[in-house]
């Protein structure tokens, strides 16, 4: 049975080979059948581990694969829990959803082949990640999911730009793998080995004096993954990739992976006060920052793109309060609204003949009503409406950090704000794209063919019904994830009444932020009622320009660098070890000129060189006749 | 008894001196290659004549056989000379080195 965690791993990235190296002889019906089979299989091997599994009680299943290193004894190994399990079913599921989806969007690329190539090698990545028995398989996972990131960002890469923003991905990305990195050494430097079961063993019973310092470097690695500040700035920017890799990327998994690798570290974590603080802080600060600049972009995507910067933010909230199993459940049902959410961005993009601005849309909901529809169910959950599935996570985060009480009231009253201000933007999104009379003229735009209408439908119905899977009535995730955090200490909903009042209150914001988007961009009560908001414009700039955080780091980083290293290359390179190397040379040569002259080219003068010299031997000769002899 | 001038060694020297003078300074004062040649000549045999009188003065063979060898160097210079001096003339229809100043520096 535990061979069979080795096909799930190897599926995509033999079919990623397999598309390589025949990709001259492959046209896209072939492509399709070649990868939306392997897709399905991989679905179905994951779904029968996944029903082993449950019928294990959730009993984690090791693979050995190879020994890789003897001493310290490092394999290369698999793992395979309700956490990487639940993350297996995930990644697969929406990986098929969205090659389905792909097929339809994608369609008449040139580097169509290309395209399934590289996504079935991101599936490979991340599948390898998940399902990593030890760091430093993990770590390989990390690295090669930003690999494939890179290659889906910048796969139009004969745009300047797209080109541009796979750099800035890679580069940012780097800066938390560098953290990421040097945790891993502490790690083997202390515990002498990678294995998650060992270390969180041996964790228990006496944990190191530099634990603060083990997390806060793996959280920077999480940081740089999960697009949190300050590291968020290349998510809106990876946009630039096709749509439906970015529904799959940078939406649904792979920003979820620092999410997924800090649940996996829980039992790490849960004894580092300081490190939740941070992530709690710098998750509240994401989600605002994000959720603040959503508010105010025009791009269809990279509303969408702050909206998973903010939700993730929400999600290293959960973590940060403890509530791990809550962190999870976000992370699933963000998967699979946000994907929604992303599919049907694609959908519009693709009707609009790649128009992305929101502000020459309008009116959509006639033309695409389906899209219309599956996006609205999108919207909501993302909002926090129930039953939908967001409702159900994000409710259980905010009552999760209620109940931790003292300064987690504050944490919590912030997040309520994120989530007012989330369904707030999504609400202006959809309405903008949907409902408001159109400027231009949209005519021809109809509705988006069956094979991207039949995922949205899909997607649809899961953003329904997933969040049921872990209600307060039914604790079906935490279940899941039971054995995975045995000995974790975990933040539970709080009980009865307050319970309630807390998930009122979240609804309220919900429907708050979605009625006061209708107020102004629809209704318009800002000019119906004269009203005047005092820093209007500078609000709105400044959510537009993202507080400027870009313009900061370019300051800062970039421009402050840039003239450090001239500075420097002009002083030390230039003028020091240029002036020292170009001065002898231009010493010998001025000196042998000065020489040259000696040399007439007249004969005669030489004669008399000859006779001066040997005139100069023979007085030698006669002062001091012993020093010929 | 006639009173006889005693030719002592150190008339040959000064003969010699004389003559090396006279090839150093048409060495340095003629422009004409075959001028000069010979007073590189000159030059040579103003040292064989110090050596065979050297020889004399001495008692000993070893001034002579060095002659010899100047000898044949000198005689192997005139074969090499000759042909740079005819090589000279056919370049440039005169036997002045002056012009010859392409190594100048």
């Amino acid at each position: 049975m535990d061979i069979l965690i080795l096909a799930v791993v190897a599926l995509p990235l033999l079919t990623a080979l397999f598309l390589k190296v025949a990709s001259k002889f492959l046209n896209e019906l072939l492509t399709n059948f070649i990868t939306i089979n392997a897709a399905l299989l991989s679905v179905g091997v994951s779904f029968l581990m996944f029903g082993y599994l449950f019928l294990d009680k959730f009993k984690p299943i090791k693979f050995e694969l190879f020994e890789w290193y003897p001493s310290p004894q490092i394999i290369f190994e698999f793992y395979l829990d309700g956490l990487s399990g639940v993350m297996m079913v995930l990644i697969s599921g929406l990986s098929l959803v969205i090659q389905l989806f792909s097929t339809s969007y994608m369609s008449k690329d040139e580097k169509y082949t290309k395209y399934f190539e590289y996504f079935n090698f991101f599936v490979f990545s991340m599948l390898l990640l998940v399902l990593s028995g030890n760091f430093l398989v993990m770590f390989f996972g990390w690295e090669l999911v930003g690999l494939s990131s890179y290659l889906l960002i910048s796969f139009w890469y004969e745009k300047n730009s797209a080109a541009k923003a796979g750099n800035k991905a890679f580069i940012l990305n780097r800066i938390g793998d560098f953290g990421f990195l040097i945790g891993l050494m502490m790690i083997l430097n202390y515990f002498e080995t990678f294995n998650f079961v060992d270390i969180f063993d041996s964790v228990l019973i006496k944990q190191p004096s530099n634990l603060d310092l083990i997390i806060l470097f793996l959280l920077l690695g999480a940081f740089g993954k999960s697009a949190q500040f300050p590291l968020f700035s290349w998510l809106p920017d990876a946009m630039e990739g096709p749509t439906p890799a970015s529904a799959l990327i940078h939406a649904a998994t792979m920003v979820t992976a620092g999410v997924f690798m800090l649940v996996r570290v829980s039992p790490m974590l849960q004894f580092s006060e300081l490190a939740s603080l941070t992530i709690i802080g710098f998750g509240l600060l994401t989600a605002l920052i994000a959720a603040f600049a959503a508010i105010n972009q025009d791009d269809i995507k990279k509303v969408l793109a702050y909206s998973t910067i903010s939700q993730l933010g929400f999600m290293f909230i959960a973590i940060g309060a403890g509530a791990y199993v809550a962190a999870i459940f976000h992370l699933v049902t963000h998967a699979f609204f946000k994907a929604l959410l992303f599919l049907g961005a694609g959908a519009v993009i693709h009707e609009m003949h790649h128009e992305q601005n929101i502000h020459k849309m309008g009116g959509l909901r006639k033309k695409m009503p389906i899209t219309a529809a599956m996006m609205g169910i999108g919207t909501l959950a993302i909002s926090g409406i129930p039953p939908l599935a967001g409702f159900w996570s994000k409710d259980e985060i905010l009552a999760s950090v209620f109940s931790k009480g003292g300064i987690y009231y504050g944490f919590w009253a912030l997040s309520l704000l994120a989530a007012f201000m989330t369904a707030f933007y999504m609400g202006r999104h959809w309405l903008l794209i949907f409902v408001k009379e159109p400027k231009n003229n949209l005519e021809s735009i109809h509705e988006a063919p069956k094979n991207m209408t039949r995922p949205l439908i899909l997607l649809g119905i899961f953003t329904i019904f997933i969040g049921f899977i872990n209600t307060p009535f039914f604790h079906g995730l935490e279940k899941v994830l039971e054995e995975t955090l045995h000995h974790v200490e975990v933040t539970h909903l709080p009980k009865g009444l307050t319970l309630a009042v807390l998930a009122v209150l979240s609804i309220g914001a919900g429907f708050t932020g979605l009625a006061l988007a209708y107020l102004i961009y629809i209704f318009d009560i800002i000019s119906y009622f004269k009203l005047k908001i005092p820093f209007i414009n500078e609000i709105k700039n400044l959510s537009k320009n993202v507080i400027f955080i870009n313009d900061v780091g370019n300051i800062v980083f970039v421009k402050g660098l840039k003239s450090v290293s001239r500075r420097v290359a002009v002083t030390v390179d230039a003028m020091t070890i240029d002036g020292i190397v170009n001065g002898i040379s231009k010493y010998f040569l001025k000196s042998s000129k000065q020489l040259s002259y000696t040399q007439t080219g007249l004969v005669r003068n030489y004669v008399v060189y000859f006779g001066l010299f040997t005139l100069i031997l023979v007085l030698i000769f006669l002062i001091s006749p012993e020093v010929l002899a | 008894m006639n009173r006889m001038i005693e030719v002592t060694s150190d008339w040959y020297l000064t003969l010699s001196a004389i003559l090396f003078s006279i090839g150093f300074l048409g060495m340095m004062f003629r422009k004409n290659a075959l001028i000069m040649f010979m007073c590189i000549e000159l030059m040579l045999n103003a040292v064989n004549l110090t050596f065979i009188t050297a020889s004399k003065h001495l008692g000993l063979i070893d001034g002579q056989i060095a002659v010899f060898f100047v000898l044949v160097v000198a005689a192997a210079e005139v074969v090499v000379g000759l042909a740079i001096i005819v090589s000279i003339f056919k370049k440039q229809e005169s036997a002045s080195v002056d012009m010859l100043s392409s190594a100048k520096g």
